[in-house]
């Protein structure tokens, strides 16, 4: 009862932090330069405001639910998907060269993620919805994984100016690697009690804590000009007398 | 072309790091029995759904 109480809060405050960024973000006018997080959080409202009602109408095990918060889940996935290739796309703005080159492999990636499963589903069609769920949501959740890492890794390789993006890139990276490492957790304890419960808990907290993230990113973090090149300013040269020391 | 082929490689090299992640991490875990998936939302899970039956030929 109390984990369920915890879990409803949890639920509500997720809800209540993504529907007063979305409000803050048009308010403020930075709608325009934040699309992407707009678009996500958007996504993440519309998904849980759904979720919320089949789990207030008919209850956390019913089938209903089920249905829902998995079919819900198809539509977020996606939308993480398109956020990382939005991300993708602010990181080389400056680098139309590249971008073409990414685009070309997140087309692929999809693609081949969809013809994957499609050859998966057509060969287990008796139980759509679960292999549905296995292959292609878990599919794009961790290529989605491995794609926030490797972002992440060229932002660093090719020294980014934009902090703001960063940050952002962090945040979706604790919402993807932080279910990910619990799963792992479970492997290891072979399903032990603590790793039960965390796998149970981690889903949402992870989400919740890539909120947090980002209400710090968007509200105090300026967005920044962006781009690859040198993020601090050359020091000054050292003057004749004291380099002799 | 070379950079078609070159971003097909590199798509089909993410999605084998993909997956053997998950199978390394989720696709042999279980809790009860039944095999965890992962998800987004601050939303409380629903019980995890049954293992995907076997392939019948």
């Amino acid at each position: 009862m109390e984990s369920n109480l915890v879990g409803y809060a949890l639920q509500d405050l997720g809800i209540l932090i993504e529907a007063s960024l979305v409000f803050y973000l048009a308010w403020t006018g930075r709608w325009k330069g934040q699309g992407a997080v707009a678009f996500y959080l958007s996504s993440l409202v519309v998904g849980q405001v759904t979720r919320a009602c089949f789990l207030h109408e008919y209850g956390w095990k019913s089938l209903r639910y089920y249905y829902a918060y998995w079919s819900t889940d198809f539509l977020l996935v996606m939308s993480a998907f398109g956020i990382v290739c939005l991300f993708f796309r602010r990181a080389c703005w400056r680098e139309e060269k590249m971008w073409r080159l990414i685009r070309l492999f997140l087309v692929w990636l999809l693609v081949l993620v969809a013809a994957i499963s499609g050859v998966f589903l057509s060969l287990n069609r008796h139980d759509f919805f679960t292999y549905f769920l296995v292959v292609f949501n878990q599919k794009l959740y961790f290529g989605c994984l491995v794609l926030n890492t490797l972002l992440y890794l060229m932002l660093h390789y090719m020294n980014s100016a934009d902090d703001q993006l960063e940050l952002l890139v962090c945040g979706v990276g604790i919402q993807f690697a932080g279910p990910t490492a619990a799963l792992a957790l479970v492997h290891l304890t072979n399903g032990g009690r603590f790793a039960k419960w965390l796998a149970y808990q981690t889903i949402p907290l992870c989400t919740f804590g890539m909120l947090l993230l980002w209400a710090y990113v968007i509200v105090y973090v300026p967005k920044s000009a962006g781009g690859f090149g040198p993020r601090n300013v050359p020091l000054p040269a050292v003057p004749p007398e004291l380099s002799k020391l | 072309m070379k950079n078609l082929v070159l971003m097909f490689l590199l798509a089909l090299l993410v999605i084998a790091t993909a997956s053997s992640l998950w199978r390394t991490f989720a696709g042999t875990a279980t809790i009860d029995g039944v095999r965890p998936l992962v998800a987004i939302g601050t939303d409380p899970v629903p019980p995890f759904p049954p293992p995907p039956p076997k392939p019948t030929k």
